[in-house]
């Protein structure tokens, strides 16, 4: 049987996630006999292939323009869509942002904090240019699975793949991994 | 009682008539959710939780306020239950910040249980971008608007349970906030600090500032205990971590209190900065030396045993606890014969020959004449159950020749000297109750005696433990002129200062047992110890004459001890055969109160 393919990407997010993920330690072994990790920001290929993967994981919040075509070009090239971790499934932290606004977030972050000296607000155009809201990925593309989490609990991982192994889709996660913190 | 016969989730169960549709499910173990929902509060449907199918009604119904009928088809599970319920919680979260991360009180949340409960992974609406302002301008307790769920429960425990009436709801529809007043910053605000909107938020919206961040429900240890401050005796839970005191909850089983406390009991205990003692001290014109408890008690001993009793005198605190003063008594008393005995505060006369009632009796009664006593001011939640009763329409008779602070409140303020008049305006009324404390001279005593026969007579005591003292006759009255060996309880409470060495002779061996160094420490010849409220153990009779546990829920510091314990070491180490067991105590009191 061939490997399912699996590839992950992330948005505005810390990392936490992915580090959460490889928490699951010796068992990634078992799952590389099942799976094919074909790419992800910790490997050397970044983007899921042309060609489709089976599962595709988003971590971090939709936050700039960025965000949203990566967002896109994993939904466009995966069948099963997980949104993972707080950022990923309900804004999570970088959401707090919209509190105040981007631009007062932006001017406050670049210009006005104390260790500032002739601050200036990153504005490159290869950079993606922030949005006035930060939104949970469901609210860009159409999200199949949640494991919230802040992080995920690598048992949350480990659960919802093995399950989609079996062919059973995972509609909430049990009580001992479903957590908001 | 008339029963009606209803049906939920097919099963057919017989309950009391009048009841509600929750109270009907909760009886038969059926769990419906909720969370406005407090067993200590009226109930107001605000969160629509506990929606309901009941047949023949045209839509889902709150359980909470829907009374039973005869014949009456309940479905709590049903799938347009469960959906519905879902999508309320759904709307709840879309509302304000109800992410989870960097709450405080992540993880002793009911909104978040309900979270878990209904599987929310995920918000269905778009949320948070509204930002409200957070009220920290409170000592205690922080405010924020953010966490609100608008369930009202603070607003109900500010007018029901304590009839302050400072919270309230303002604006309207989507701009609904709660309010302090007409929507003034706590610290402005009639608020009283009794923290009784804390303990029943079910979200983040309220917490207390000492124990923010400091952990959760399931990291804490919570311990019952009795409060130590005033003499109603409120019960308490002491929450700790880490041996750490964080919180002071009203226990909502405390028969004097049923869950309420006030600023006294619930935060100033936290907030005590006093230094404490480290070890027993004995000090001399050669200096100060730290001795061991044993050293200590031989110190003492030997003391005792050379005066005489004719020149020992005992001033006992009145936070003293029940086997204290049973020592006290088997031991100064009955054994060495000292009579030269004083507790701190004066008893309330007892009326001869009318009846003493409990607290819960001003519940029921319409006239409240007070007289003596400033419960408002020193016993606050005696005085938040008399508020209560004044919501309900009864009438309240103040008579001080002082500034008393339930004035305000009051129908009539009259002086001492015309409580004739008084007396004569509650013997009118229906059930008349008079609560009156030591403040009350003998002349209106002999007033008071003629009031109706209808009325009841609630003493409250200046004194936390007055009531045992009174009944084990400790006050033998007390000359400071011949005293040699002077032996101080202090205990942990702030009065009983260098005052009490008035008229005492420069050459008596001052000896002292207490949780704070003071000015009156600082000059005793021998400092001892005390365990503090949270860390002592033993128990305290209230006002209304009920014994009352004390736990400990923390080590005491430093080798402290409870006041029963020293007095039983003292005993041994002067050969006497004298202890004490909570059965010993409840034996002589239940004889003596």
């Amino acid at each position: 049987m061939a490997k399912v393919k699996i590839a992950t990407d992330w948005l505005g997010g810390c990392a936490g996630c992915h580090m959460s993920f490889l928490d699951i330690d010796e068992r990634i072994v078992k799952l590389a006999e099942l799976v094919d990790f074909t790419s992800s920001p910790i490997t050397d290929l970044k983007h899921p292939p042309k060609e489709g993967v089976t599962v595709g994981m988003l971590e971090g919040a939709i936050c700039n323009t960025h965000n949203v075509e990566v967002a896109r070009q994993m939904r466009e090239r995966c069948d099963i869509l997980i949104a993972v971790g707080d950022c990923a499934t309900f804004g999570g932290v970088p959401a707090m942002r919209n509190i105040v606004g981007t631009a007062a977030a932006l001017r406050r972050a670049y210009i006005e904090t104390e260790s500032t000296v002739d601050g200036l607000i990153p504005d490159s155009p290869e950079l993606g240019v922030p949005l006035e809201t930060v939104v949970a990925v469901d609210k860009v593309v159409k999200v199949d699975l949640f494991i919230p989490g802040c992080p995920p609990r690598a048992d949350a991982f480990y659960y919802v793949l093995t399950e989609l192994l079996a062919g059973r889709t995972p509609v909430v996660l049990p009580p001992e991994l479903f957590t908001y913190d | 009682m008339a029963i009606v016969n209803i049906t939920i989730n097919g099963r057919n169960i017989s309950v009391p008539a009048g009841i509600t549709v929750l109270q009907a499910a909760r009886q038969e173990g059926i769990d419906i959710p909720t969370l406005c929902d407090h067993p200590a509060l009226s109930v107001v449907g605000a969160c629509r939780m506990c929606i309901v199918e009941i047949k023949g009604q045209r839509n889902l119904q709150t359980a909470c306020t829907f009374p039973v009928t005869d014949g009456m088809e309940i479905e709590t599970e049903s799938a347009e239950v469960v959906k519905a319920r879902t999508m309320v919680l759904k709307m709840l979260f879309s509302e304000r910040n109800h992410f989870c991360p960097f709450c405080e009180m992540s993880g002793s949340c009911e909104l978040q249980d309900m979270g878990y409960r209904f599987g929310v992974d995920h918000w269905a609406f778009s949320t948070y971008t509204k930002n409200y302002a957070v009220d920290a301008t409170h000592k205690h307790y922080l405010m924020d608007h953010n966490r609100c769920i608008l369930c009202g429960r603070c607003i109900r425990a500010c007018g029901e349970l304590v009839a302050n009436h400072t919270l309230g709801l303002g604006q309207r529809g989507s701009e609904s906030m709660i309010n302090a007043d007409a929507n003034l910053p706590l610290n402005e605000s009639t608020c009283i600090s009794c923290g009784t909107c804390v303990q029943v938020c079910p979200t983040g919206a309220l917490f207390y500032k000492r124990s923010a961040y400091m952990g959760s429900d399931s990291e804490m240890i919570k311990v019952k205990s009795t409060c130590s401050q005033c003499s109603i005796g409120c019960g308490i839970e002491i929450i700790t971590r880490g041996g750490n005191v964080l919180q002071i909850m009203g226990d909502w089983e405390g028969q004097a209190n049923r869950g309420v406390l006030c600023k006294a009991g619930r935060f100033d205990p936290l907030y005590d900065g006093r230094e404490r003692i480290p070890e027993p001290l004995h000090r001399s014109k050669d200096g100060e030396e730290n001795i061991s408890w044993a050293k200590a008690m031989q110190a003492l001993a030997k003391h005792i045993t050379k005066v005489g009793p004719d020149k020992i005198g005992v001033i006992v605190a009145n936070r003293a606890s029940n086997e204290a003063l049973y020592l006290i008594k088997k031991l100064f008393i009955d054994e060495l014969g000292v009579s030269n005995i004083k507790m701190i505060h004066t008893p309330a006369p007892r009326i001869e020959g009318k009846p003493h009632g409990t607290l819960s009796r001003i519940a029921g009664s319409d006239t409240l004449l007070v007289v003596g006593s400033d419960p408002l001011a020193n016993q606050p939640v005696a005085a938040f159950q008399i508020k209560r009763a004044l919501d309900k329409g009864a009438r309240l008779i103040v008579v001080d020749d002082e500034n008393n602070a339930l004035s305000p409140f009051a129908h009539v303020n009259l002086k001492i000297s015309d409580i004739g008049q008084a007396v004569e305006m509650a013997s009118k009324s229906p059930s008349p109750v008079v609560v009156y404390g030591p403040g009350i001279p003998a002349p209106a005593v002999d007033m008071l005696k003629g009031i109706t026969d209808r009325a009841n007579f609630i003493a409250i005591e200046t004194g936390v433990n007055t009531c045992t003292a009174r009944a084990l006759d400790v006050n033998k009255g007390f000359k400071s002129e011949a005293v040699e060996l002077l032996l101080v309880l202090l205990g942990d409470g702030k009065c009983g200062g260098v005052e009490l060495l008035k008229d005492i002779g420069g050459k008596t061996f001052i000896a002292v047992l207490a949780g704070y160094a003071s000015e009156l420490t600082d000059k005793a010849n021998l400092v001892m110890p005390n365990a503090i409220w949270c860390e002592r153990t033993g128990t305290l009779t209230n006002t209304e004459g009920r014994i009352q546990t004390l736990q400990s829920a923390v080590e005491p510091a430093n080798g402290a001890k409870s006041d029963w314990e020293v007095l039983q070491m003292l005993a041994a180490k002067l050969g006497k055969k004298i202890t004490v067991s909570a059965d010993d105590v409840a034996n002589t009191l239940a004889t003596a109160v």
